[in-house]
């Protein structure tokens, strides 16, 4: 037995002619799809912020030339892109906010078993994951609460997200009891306990939820698409951008829209390629951005999926 | 139905000898009758002309101007009524819906203590004041439409359900009145507590509210199957249908046929995704071949990314690259090898295999996740036992790793199987256009166009409803099969 080295060990002593084959094909597959994933970004980026005149002319495939960054300074001059920015981010805050709140209370709360009916109150949650009245139903029921062409309808529905609400408990459950007894001896109410000992103590799993939520609310589309037909100012960016990527070369539908845009500023975005192009970084960067500071997170978050229940 | 249980007999609070108990059980009956009052169109006491759209209830009078004056284009342009008469309607309604959320939030808190119970009646009264004065303003509204010019078009006239209003509200009164009377004084001093049980309750209270609202009321919605209604009109007695659109579907011809070809859509997407599942697996596997680590960790991150990108951003990222004047078509004609350039997403052929190749695109690294995080907890002495034997690479993959994995990927399985008509609408709305859109055309996203864009809202909500009930089906049919299988549930 002494002499059994790790398995990595053993395989790089006898690397045979197949191995490397093996290995060359793997190592390039992945590098493909991996470039498949990543250029497409760069592809818009550097179309961006390289000389506009040449990316009309399409002369801008694979790095940029005449670096600026006039698009970006002048794409929030278009109609209403700084509108939905500002609702994007704005619901994006506070959704998440709220959301994490919710989800943090909800679980602490659902882990009380003195709680009055505790058992059926929690499925009477956790049913609503299942429950799906279908979209026609909830469109008709938002509009019955007042909430079409309503800022709120990015906010209140996102609170309660039954799946969060499950993996918050499931962690909570695995705090040790003894930190919030020794609390409660020492006479603190629930919303001292849940607020000075549970909250901090669940900080990873709010990280996830927090992180999962943002994403989602960061990239809503389909609320914004049904229920704010009558208030174009509380467009999101995803649906902005929908709108630009449906509108046709011109840009007489632009510039018609409202007396704020600027003529020169729209000229300077010569081409409506180079507005889709700006629109959709400037929606696709905060991800990118954040992107490393999240992945740790989600991946201990689909984790903790796995074992719900 | 929340605050109304809680005091069912063995369940009452501390002071369970009070001779007030059975007022207060009384008050929290009346307050979750009331919430009743606030969402259902039809017992909405604020309908006070005809003009008023039948399917709005209390709530939307109150909160939505816009929903509430909905009809009332032509009235206000020749003055048959005033914007004040209908501003002073919506606030009155506002004082209602506040008068009657102050009385349902304060009959919970009459499970506390002694000192707490008589505050909260007082905030009771406090409630039913403002919906008394709510009514009143009402009233008011009334007799101003009254003297309007035009009565027989206005159609003025007080709802039986204002008058069922104004008793609930005296009642509570009446009761909450009483509860002060016959119960015990309290002092400053005396404690503001209530049992630890109903106040964990009280605390989660506003969430379980939120889930009803956004969880449940919209099966409410499904009623809407089950008349012939048109968008503004009204459901009543009359227009009841029965099961008339169900059988529609099938009758039609012209939407038979649709539904015959959104289902073949539907199910061959889904079917695609399903029969490609294992790619995640595979992924997964041949990544961990990969010796170095670094190298693994930069594929790793670099394809999660898609999956935290929105569909439209997809697609704006397909326009990028197929479009007439996106990266291929560029590249392609300054070669000189194209005219111009090409807007491949405009073409109907291998239209579910394009929306497969998006699919995989966007989620095979995010799915390869779970498949890597089961891998690295095998147990490493069984390769060190097959290396032993001289298995090969491959051989140790098959024999090994796959059958480890395989527990992970039923479960994936299943819920994918479970969700066979749920295929979302955001990507096929996204890539939709009038070259493929006959393929495209999945059940969420013909719902979507049905019910949205055409206006046929009973049909869409039919067709909704059954899709909703087959996939409830599916799940517990999958569910059943893990359990019989794995010994455990996957929901």
């Amino acid at each position: 037995m002494a002499k059994r080295t790790p398995a990595f060990k053993a395989q790089k002593v006898k690397m045979s002619a197949g191995d490397y084959v093996f290995a060359i094909i793997d190592y390039l597959v992945f590098g493909i799809f991996t470039a498949a994933c990543i250029f497409p970004f760069y592809y818009l980026i550097i179309n961006t912020i390289s000389n506009n005149k040449l990316v009309a002319a399409g002369k801008i495939n694979f790095w940029p030339v005449g670096f600026h960054l006039d698009n970006y300074a002048n794409i929030f001059k278009l109609n209403d892109l700084g509108n939905a920015f500002v609702v994007t981010l704005s619901r994006t805050i506070i959704g998440t906010a709220l959301m994490v709140f919710g989800s943090a209370l909800c679980g602490y709360l659902f882990t009380r078993n003195e709680m009055w009916h505790k058992k059926f109150w929690y499925r009477f949650v956790i049913v609503t994951m299942y429950l799906n009245a279908g979209i026609i139903p909830w469109y008709l029921n938002m509009s019955m609460l007042g909430l079409t062409n309503n800022y709120l309808a990015y906010i209140l529905p996102g609170i309660m997200v039954p799946y969060n609400l499950i993996l918050v408990k499931t962690y909570i459950e695995s705090i040790p009891p003894s930190l919030e007894e020794s609390a409660q001896l020492d006479g603190a109410g629930y919303w001292q306990r849940f607020s000075k000992i549970i909250l901090p103590l669940s900080k990873p799993i709010l990280a996830t939820i927090a992180i999962f939520g943002a994403v989602n609310n960061w990239n809503s589309f389909q609320d914004s698409l049904i229920l704010m037909q009558g208030a174009p100012k509380l467009y999101t960016l995803q649906h902005r951008l929908y709108i630009y990527l449906n509108q046709s070369s011109n840009l007489s539908s632009l510039m018609s829209g409202s007396g704020s845009v600027s003529s020169s500023a729209v000229e300077n975005l010569s081409n409506m390629k180079i507005i889709k192009y700006t629109v959709a970084t400037v929606s696709v960067i905060p991800i990118l951005a954040f992107y490393p500071f999240m992945q740790r997170y989600f991946e201990g978050g689909i984790m903790l999926g796995a074992v719900k229940g | 139905m929340k605050n109304g249980t809680a005091v069912s007999g063995k369940m009452a609070p501390a002071a369970a000898k009070d001779r007030t108990d059975p007022i207060y059980r009384f008050i929290r009956i009346v307050a979750v009758v009331s919430i009743f009052f606030l969402f259902f169109p039809g017992l909405n006491p604020a309908r006070i002309c005809g003009l008023i759209n039948k399917n709005i209830s209390l709530f939307t009078t109150g909160v939505s101007y816009s929903a509430l004056t909905n009809g009332f284009g032509k009235a206000f342009r020749k003055a048959w009524v005033t914007e004040a008469t209908m501003r002073g309607l919506q606030f009155s309604s506002l004082a209602i819906i506040i008068g009657i959320i102050a009385q349902c939030a304060a009959s919970v808190f009459t499970t506390g203590s002694n000192r707490m119970k008589r505050i909260s009646t007082l905030v009771v009264i406090g409630g039913t004041a403002l919906s008394i004065i709510g009514c009143v303003g009402i009233y008011l509204a009334y007799l101003t439409m009254t003297t309007t010019i035009k009565p027989q078009k206005v159609l003025p006239e007080i709802p039986g359900t204002f008058f069922a209003m104004l008793v609930i509200t005296a009642l509570m009164l009446i009761a909450a009145v009483l509860a002060m009377v016959l119960g015990k004084r309290s002092k400053k001093g005396d404690p503001v507590t209530m049992p630890s049980k109903f106040q964990l309750f009280a605390m989660c209270l506003p969430f379980i509210i939120l889930c009803f609202l956004f969880g449940y009321l919209p099966l409410y919605g499904w009623r809407y199957a089950f008349f012939d209604y048109k968008a503004g009109g009204t459901l009543s007695l009359d227009n009841f249908v029965g099961t008339k659109w169900f059988t529609y579907l099938f009758t039609n011809d012209s939407t038979r046929s649709d539904i015959i070809r959104v289902m073949k859509n539907t199910l061959g997407i889904s079917g695609l995704g399903i029969a490609t599942s294992w790619c995640s697996m595979a992924f997964a596997i041949f990544l961990n071949e990969i010796k170095n680590k670094h190298y693994r960790r930069f594929v790793q991150t670099f394809t999660t990314i898609p999956n935290f990108i929105s569909w439209v951003l997809i697609f704006a990222i397909a326009t990028a690259i197929f479009s007439s004047d996106g990266f291929i078509s560029s590249l392609m004609v300054n070669a000189g090898i194209w005219k111009k350039g090409v807007n491949m997403l405009a073409n109907g052929h291998h239209v579910w295999l394009q929306m497969l190749a998006w699919s995989l695109w966007k989620g095979l690294g995010w799915g390869a996740i779970v498949y890597i995080a089961a891998i690295s907890g095998i147990d490493q002495s069984l390769y060190e036992a097959a290396n032993v034997d001289g298995a090969g690479r491959f051989a140790k993959m098959w024999y090994i790793t796959v059958p480890e994995l395989i527990p992970t990927y039923m479960v994936m399985l299943l819920m994918a199987v479970a969700n066979i008509l749920n295929n979302g609408m955001d990507q096929y709305l996204v890539f939709e256009n009038s070259a493929n859109s006959a393929n495209i055309m999945v059940l969420d996203l013909y719902v979507y166009k049905l019910g949205i864009g055409s206006g046929l809202i009973p049909l869409s909500t039919a067709i909704g409803m059954l899709k909703s009930v087959v996939s409830v089906i599916l799940l517990f049919v999958a569910n059943g099969i893990s359990k019989v299988t794995r010994g455990s549930s996957i929901i």
